[in-house]
């Protein structure tokens, strides 16, 4: 396929997601949404690399690879970041992170 | 030319569809609502690496982001109380200078996201699949055995974390 869109329409796209996952980040104090939020804050790096990797005259694709490596961790990080938030739900029961400070010095 | 024209079209639709969703999930109260306006963020994502020619990895993202971690996020809503209290961090005193930092940072990423004005290179014979498959299992074979232990212990540390002491 032979795109006529500028490779900086998709890296402001990206710039924009990656914000608002930040925002989302600071603002919220639920756990789940934190992680969601995190994870939009991946898939906007992930477009930023996919969006270079396509630049072109670039033969090889080695920022579709990091994209793949990029999903691995964030399969994992999920899965564990999921569990450590039941395991603290499970010992007192809130998922508000303003609320969680048992290791606060 | 019908054909950018098209493209453009998409591209329109797929921008406020990720950034619409991507802001119905910071500001919406309903946590369920919130995973599933994700989910959609994320389908919007594998339309934009379909239009910029990453036909493999919008197969990936289908798989991995709509299908399991969505699951995952939906089954830690599940278990968790939905708490009321949301935005504490917002309107403070900080805001405006924050704003003012913030502002430059902002302009300078717009201005240089924009330097960026050449297309994506058509992809050859095959689309991105086979070069893609040549980099991950020629150029990075050992990183992606690492990748499978990352993995294994995410796995393990999932479970060990969530288990209960039998007493």
């Amino acid at each position: 396929m032979v795109s006529t869109i500028p490779i900086g329409a998709f890296i402001a796209v990206s710039a924009v997601l990656f914000f608002i996952g930040v925002t989302g980040v600071l603002i919220r104090r639920n756990a789940v949404v934190i992680l969601m939020c995190v994870e939009l804050m991946l898939n906007a790096t992930n477009l930023a690399l996919v969006a270079f990797s396509r630049r072109a005259g670039l033969a090889d694709e080695r920022g579709s690879v990091f994209v793949v490596f990029v999903f691995v961790v964030a399969a994992a990080e999920v899965a564990v970041g999921l569990a450590i938030v039941l395991s603290v739900y499970r010992n007192r029961p809130t998922v508000d992170v303003d609320e969680v400070h048992a290791m606060k010095g | 030319m019908t054909f950018g024209l098209i493209e453009t079209v998409f591209f329109a639709l797929l921008t406020m569809g990720i950034v619409g969703a991507a802001v119905g999930v910071v500001f919406l109260k309903r946590i369920t609502g919130a995973a599933l306006l994700m989910a959609f963020t994320f389908l919007c994502m594998a339309g934009m690496f379909v239009l910029l020619g990453a036909e493999t990895i919008a197969a990936f993202q289908v798989l991995i982001y709509v299908g399991a971690i969505t699951v995952l996020i939906l089954y830690g809503v599940m278990f968790t109380p939905q708490t009321d209290r949301a935005y504490s961090l917002f309107f403070q005193k900080q805001t405006p200078i924050a704003g003012l930092f913030v502002l430059p940072i902002a302009i300078f990423v717009a201005l240089f996201a924009f330097t960026f004005r050449d297309s994506p290179a058509p992809s050859g014979k095959g689309g991105d699949l086979v070069p893609l498959a040549t980099s991950v299992f020629r150029d990075f074979a050992f990183p992606f055995e690492i990748a499978s232990v990352l993995l294994l212990a995410a796995m393990i540390g999932a479970i060990v974390l969530v288990k209960r002491e039998e007493d």
